[in-house]
C-alpha cells in the first residue's frame, strides 16, 4: 500500500508531513542532493512511490516547490536533487543537516514499467534532465532481467555540469548497461566526447526496434533529440518524457500546471511524445 | 414535488428563520452606487429579492478571494515545527440566489468535490449550507442563461426555490432541509395551478430575452464543437489576445472560475513562521504559468486567453462540470475593458473574426 502524505480518505489535507534533512551532498554548481527522512516513523515506514512521480516540498518561511522523486526506497535512500533557481530553492540550499522541511505527495502518474518489459531502454538526458530520469534508470537496473539493452546517454554543457558522475561510472559496470557521455564545451583536460547528446547515437549503435526512449532536458535539446529519434524510425508513442510546470497544489485543483487539456500534476508528469504533440503547447 | 405559497409580505420570514442557525448572505442594493451586491447580510430587511443580478457572484462565500489554509511556526533553534490547518465549518444560508449563480456553484462543487481528490478547504465551506434560489421572471440586460441552459429558473441544487407569482411566491422544495424549513414556517400548500402559473412566468421570461437581454447572445454549442476539436483559427485567438488587458476581472466575476494561487506569507519577526494563503488567480496574468528561473511556456497573452475560453467552452471541461463552464450571467462582458467577454469571444470564434 502506498502512502500518500496529504490524502486521507480521498480528501486533500493541507498539512505537510515534517521531514528532517539528514545529509547534504554537493553535486554540480548550484545543485545539491538532500537526504531526507519523515519524522513520523509509521508514515515513513509505509512511504512508497513509483518512479517518475513527484513531491511537493515546503521550506518553512519561504514556500513550496515541486521536485521529482528518487528511485524507490528499497534500493536508495530517500533524497531530492535540487538546483537553485528561485526564492524557495535558494532557501532550501541555505539549510543545514538537522533542519526540517515539509513534504506532500507523492503525486503524478509515474512511468508505466509493466508496458516496457522485454524492451530496450534508451535514456537521453541533457544537463539536470538526468535527475528525473535517474529513478527510472535505477528501476531498470534493479529489474535488469526484464529489459533488453539499457543505454544512458548524458550530455552537459561542460564537464563540470555532468550529473551523477559516480553513478554513471557505476552503471557502466553492470551487465547489459551502457553509458555514453558528451559535453558541448570541453575543458583542456577533457578526454571524452564533444558535441550535443544526439551525436552519441551512432557511437551507441542506438537500437530502434522494440525500444523505448526517455528524453529529458532543456527545450532546445528536447526538440533536437526527438527529431533525431523520429528520423531514425522510433515511433512517437515509444518516446517518453516528464514535463515541468509551475505547480501549487499538486492534486489537480489550482490549474497552474494545465497544458493542453491535461494537468501535469494528475495526468502527468510522464507523457509520451504522441501525447505531447496533441497538447498543442510549448514544452 | 412539494410546493407551498408564501405571501410577499411574509417572504422575509424565510431569512429570519434561517438566521437562527446560519450566517445569511443575500442580494442587497448599495445605496451610494445603486448597484446590487451579494454579500453577508447584517440587517435582514436589506435583502432585496427584486434587485437586479448582483455585480459579484456568490463564489466568495464558498471560495474566498483570500483565505488562510495553514499556519505554521518553525523554530530552527529548537528544531520544532508547529502546524495548524485553518478549517472552520460555518453554517451559511444563501437567500435569493439567481439560477445562473447556483449553476456556477454546482460547477465549483463538481470541480472541487466531485473528482478523484476532494478539496477539504472547499468542502468545509460547503458542508453546512442552505440555498434559496429566486427565479428570474424577467431577464436583465446582459443575461444569456437561455444559451447556456442555466436559467431563468433553477432546476436542481436548491433547498427552496422561490418564484414571484404576483401577490405571492411559489415555494418549491428541493431537499429534506428545505421541507423541514417549510414545515416550520407553516406555509400554505400550493397546487398544480400555481405550478402552471410559474411555468407561464418562466416561458414569458424566456420570450423577453429577445427584447430585454440585448447585450449578449452566445451560440455556445457551435463554438463548443470548434474549441473542442481545435477547429478555431490561431488568428482569432491572436485577435482576442490583442484586446486583452490582462486585468483578470473576467475570472474574478465568473461564478465558475476556480483557479487559485498559494503563497506562504512570512512574518517579518519570525523567519520560519508563515501563513499559507490561497488566493484567487487568473490565467490572464503573465505570471500564471511562469516557472522559477523565468521560463514561461505560455508567454503570449493569446495562449492564456485561449486557455480561459477552453475552460468555459470545451467538452473535456464539460465532463468535469457536467455542463458548460459558462453559466450565462454576462458579468465578464460587463466588466471587460477590452470588450472580449465570453459572448463576443463566441461570436469571434464562430464567425472567424480576426480583425
Amino acid at each position: 500500500m502506498s502512502q500518500t502524505l496529504n490524502i486521507q480518505n480521498g480528501k486533500i489535507v493541507t498539512v505537510p508531513e515534517v521531514a528532517t534533512i539528514e545529509e547534504i551532498r554537493d553535486e554540480i554548481r548550484e545543485v545539491k542532493t538532500f537526504y531526507l527522512s519523515i519524522d513520523n516513523k509509521e508514515i515513513w515506514n509505509n512511504f512508497k512511490y513509483r518512479s517518475g512521480q513527484f513531491i511537493m516540498c515546503t521550506i518553512f518561511g519561504a514556500g513550496e516547490f515541486a521536485v521529482s522523486l528518487p528511485p524507490s526506497p528499497e534500493n536508495d535512500r530517500f533524497h531530492i536533487t535540487v538546483r537553485t533557481v528561485g526564492k524557495v530553492t535558494s532557501a532550501l540550499h541555505a539549510l543545514k543537516p538537522g533542519d526540517k522541511v515539509g513534504l506532500r505527495g507523492p503525486f503524478g502518474n509515474g512511468f508505466p514499467f509493466d508496458e516496457f518489459k522485454g524492451k530496450n531502454l534508451v535514456y537521453v538526458a541533457g544537463g539536470i534532465g538526468l535527475i528525473p530520469l535517474r529513478s527510472s534508470i535505477v528501476h531498470a537496473l534493479q529489474y535488469k532481467k526484464d529489459f533488453g539493452r539499457v543505454l544512458v546517454l548524458h550530455g552537459a554543457r561542460t564537464p563540470d555540469d555532468l550529473m551523477y558522475k559516480e553513478n554513471l561510472k557505476e552503471w557502466q559496470g553492470f551487465d547489459g548497461f551502457e553509458t555514453y557521455i558528451t559535453v558541448d564545451v570541453p575543458t583542456p583536460d577533457w578526454k571524452g566526447e564533444t558535441g550535443f547528446v544526439h551525436t552519441l547515437f551512432d557511437k551507441a549503435n542506438l537500437p530502434i526496434e522494440n525500444t523505448i526512449a526517455f528524453v529529458c532536458g532543456p527545450p532546445v535539446m528536447f526538440n533536437t533529440v526527438i527529431g533525431e529519434l523520429m528520423k531514425r524510425g522510433l515511433s512517437d508513442e515509444n518516446i517518453y518524457s516528464t514535463l515541468e510546470r509551475h505547480m501549487k497544489c499538486g492534486v489537480g485543483k489550482c490549474q497552474h500546471c494545465a497544458v493542453g487539456r491535461t494537468l501535469v500534476c494528475t495526468d502527468g508528469p510522464v507523457y509520451t511524445y504522441r501525447q505531447i504533440k496533441t497538447l498543442g503547447e510549448e514544452i | 414535488m412539494t410546493m407551498f405559497l408564501i405571501k410577499k409580505a411574509d417572504v422575509g420570514k424565510i431569512a429570519q428563520e434561517l438566521s437562527r442557525e446560519y450566517e445569511v448572505y443575500g442580494p442587497m442594493i448599495e445605496k451610494s452606487s445603486g448597484q446590487t451586491f451579494f454579500d453577508r447580510v447584517e440587517d435582514l430587511a436589506e435583502i432585496n429579492l427584486a434587485a437586479p443580478i448582483p455585480s459579484n457572484p456568490p463564489k466568495a462565500v464558498v471560495f474566498p478571494q483570500m483565505e488562510r489554509i495553514l499556519a505554521y511556526e518553525y523554530d530552527r533553534t529548537k528544531n520544532a515545527v508547529k502546524m495548524e490547518p485553518d478549517y472552520r465549518v460555518v453554517p451559511k444560508a444563501l437567500v435569493g440566489l439567481r439560477p445562473c449563480d447556483l449553476a456556477g456553484m454546482l460547477c465549483l462543487d463538481r470541480f472541487f468535490m466531485g473528482q478523484e481528490f476532494v478539496d477539504e478547504v472547499y468542502l468545509n465551506h460547503r458542508k453546512k449550507m442552505f440555498i434559496v434560489t429566486n427565479t428570474c421572471i424577467t431577464p436583465f440586460k446582459q443575461c444569456f442563461c437561455v444559451c447556456t441552459d442555466s436559467g431563468p429558473a433553477a432546476k436542481e441544487g436548491y433547498d427552496l426555490n422561490l418564484t414571484d407569482l404576483g401577490g405571492e411566491f411559489l415555494v418549491e422544495v428541493g431537499s429534506e432541509k428545505g421541507a423541514a424549513l417549510a414545515a416550520k414556517l407553516g406555509l400554505a400548500p400550493a397546487g398544480d395551478p400555481h405550478l402552471a402559473l410559474k411555468n407561464e412566468k418562466v416561458d414569458k421570461s424566456i420570450a423577453m430575452f429577445e427584447d430585454i437581454a440585448v447585450d449578449s447572445k452566445a451560440w455556445i454549442s457551435r463554438v463548443m464543437n470548434r474549441v473542442t476539436t481545435g477547429f478555431a483559427k490561431e488568428e482569432v485567438w491572436e485577435y482576442i489576445g490583442d484586446q486583452c488587458f490582462e486585468c483578470g476581472a473576467c475570472t474574478f466575476v465568473c461564478p465558475s472560475c476556480s483557479c487559485f494561487n498559494i503563497a506562504d506569507v512570512s512574518n517579518p519577526e519570525c523567519a520560519g513562521c508563515a501563513d499559507r494563503l490561497r488566493t484567487w488567480d487568473s490565467c490572464s496574468y503573465e505570471g500564471y504559468s511562469r516557472m522559477a528561473g523565468g521560463h514561461n511556456p505560455r508567454k503570449p497573452v493569446e495562449d492564456r486567453r485561449n486557455k480561459r475560453f477552453f475552460c468555459k467552452l470545451s467538452y473535456s471541461q464539460m465532463k468535469k462540470y457536467l455542463r458548460p463552464g459558462c453559466v450565462g450571467c454576462g458579468r465578464c462582458a460587463w466588466v471587460c475593458p477590452g470588450d472580449i467577454g465570453l459572448p463576443n469571444v463566441v461570436t469571434y470564434v464562430r464567425r472567424e473574426i480576426t480583425r
